[in-house]
């Protein structure tokens, strides 16, 4: 049996019979992993409030025949400012179920990880933004694998500079030109080149989408994810109902 | 295994349903109890009373055998309401002697991970318990988990316009602990909720 150090984010934990918690966490240097505190209800000296939907920690972990113990936890941070907001709340629990379900188990990606990390970060300063939460996801199916092809007409393969009028489609795989695209879901040239930018500045923040972008681009990217999902996203649903529940119709806290 | 006696497996299966409770524990169990025929009448009309009398008070949904309970027809302060996940966490409040007013179980937490949505909880029932006037102050006791304090948030948000005072549980350092031991979160979460001395 050996024990490693692994700078952490917790995806996600739940109570596992009276004492333990099952908990799903990405691994700097080692990926996805699951695996089991012991005690880890009644042992506050070992993990303190520590295994929590998405605190970023240094986890002691043993490995042994292919069950992944965790030993012990030193917290480096729970972002206490997302949790003084249910909307942050709401999107640093979607950002990390996203990363439960897309990311494969095991298998190192620390670009994921700094995305992740990034956009916590990003969250626990500032008031929940849609752009936020757009120039997320279309990083992440960019270092997935899985973007849409936005340079190129994903039927024809013809570019797609000058073009105004576009459309798109998540199981063609992207933008199409204006034959491709007919009858599929309306796109600007202006909100593909507000995604181009999310890819290339990998800032949070750095990316404003005006109102009428933001709905386009947020229309294209659940389309994008949807089909890599097999069953709707938990977090999802809870943002959607607390949008519909909440007074005023906004999920941001005063 | 225990081919020799039907009924004993069946009592083995029901013990290992219960929580913490294996195999080995389910045995030890179960012959305790076979060494005593008293014992096991009287756990047995227990469990069968548990079953048909206790019930949810229809105002609090805390535990209760007469609806509504004692709490909530008691000379307890009415217009204090702490708001509580579980009928447990009822119970831990009761136990310290420090709140003498009346309570309402949510019965669960808001997950957003796990979905658990407001519909699910005793939401409604609250609001409408508050919107029926008498309460000046509801106590927000929910756990100071991620579910706990999005809880916390979501209810003071449907509860302010009612004009209500809205306050929260302190969070902070154990009593009787010594500082270098607690862990960072507790620390973290104790110096944002500071208060004047
Ligand atoms: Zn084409
Ligand atoms: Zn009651």
């Amino acid at each position: 049996m050996r024990t490693t150090e692994c700078e952490s984010i917790i995806l996600g934990a739940t109570d596992y019979g009276e004492a333990d918690r099952l908990v799903t966490f990405f691994c700097h240097e080692h990926g996805k992993l699951r695996g089991v505190a012991r005690g880890a209800k009644r042992s506050r000296q070992r993990f303190g409030g520590a295994l929590e939907p998405f605190a970023r920690l240094h986890l002691q972990v043993s490995l042994k025949e292919g069950l992944v113990r965790i030993q012990g936890a030193d917290i480096l941070t729970v972002f206490p400012g997302i949790r003084t907001d249910l909307g942050r709340i709401g999107c640093a629990g979607y950002a990390c179920e996203l990363v439960d379900r897309l990311l494969p188990e095991g298998g190192a990606n620390p670009r994921l990880f700094r995305l992740l990390a990034a956009f916590l970060e990003f969250l626990d300063h500032s008031p929940y933004a849609e752009s936020a939460r757009r120039f997320f996801e279309i990083n992440l199916l960019n270092i997935l694998g899985y973007r849409p092809a936005l340079e190129h007409c994903a039927g024809c393969g013809a570019g797609l500079a000058g073009l105004e009028r576009l459309g798109f489609s998540a199981t063609a795989g992207g933008i199409l030109c204006r034959n491709c695209g007919t009858g599929s879901m309306p796109v600007t040239a202006a909100t593909v080149t507000l995604l181009h930018r999310c890819l290339s500045t990998g800032r949070f923040g750095a990316v404003d989408f005006p109102p009428s972008a933001l709905a386009e681009a947020g229309k294209l990217l659940d389309a994008s994810i949807a089909i890599h999902l097999s069953r709707p996203l938990n977090s999802l649903v809870f943002l959607c109902e607390l949008k519909e529940q909440a007074p005023g119709g906004s999920i941001q806290n005063d | 295994m225990l081919h020799f006696s039907a009924s004993l497996t069946k009592l083995l299966g029901e013990l290992k349903k219960l929580p913490g409770v294996g195999e080995k524990t389910a045995l030890r169990l179960a012959f305790h109890l076979l060494k005593s025929p008293a014992n096991v009448h009287a756990l047995a009309e227990s469990l069968v009373e548990v079953g048909s009398r206790v019930r949810f008070c229809s105002t609090c949904f805390g535990i209760t055998e007469a609806d509504p309970c004692h709490i909530c027809t008691g000379d307890r302060d009415s217009a204090l309401i702490c708001v509580v996940e579980e009928p447990q966490d009822m119970l831990a409040i009761e136990r310290s002697h420090s709140f003498k007013g009346r309570y309402h179980v949510l019965h669960g937490a808001l997950s957003p991970l796990s979905g658990i949505t407001p519909g699910q909880l005793k939401i409604r029932e609250l609001m409408e318990r508050l919107e029926r006037g008498g309460c000046n102050e509801v106590i927000l006791a929910t756990n100071f988990t991620v579910e706990g304090e999005a809880t916390a948030l979501y209810l003071a948000r449907l509860i302010k316009p009612l004009g209500i005072r809205i306050t929260r549980l302190a969070h902070g350092i154990p009593l009787g602990s010594d500082l270098e031991y607690v862990d960072l979160a507790t620390v973290q979460r104790a110096m944002e909720g500071r208060s004047e001395v």
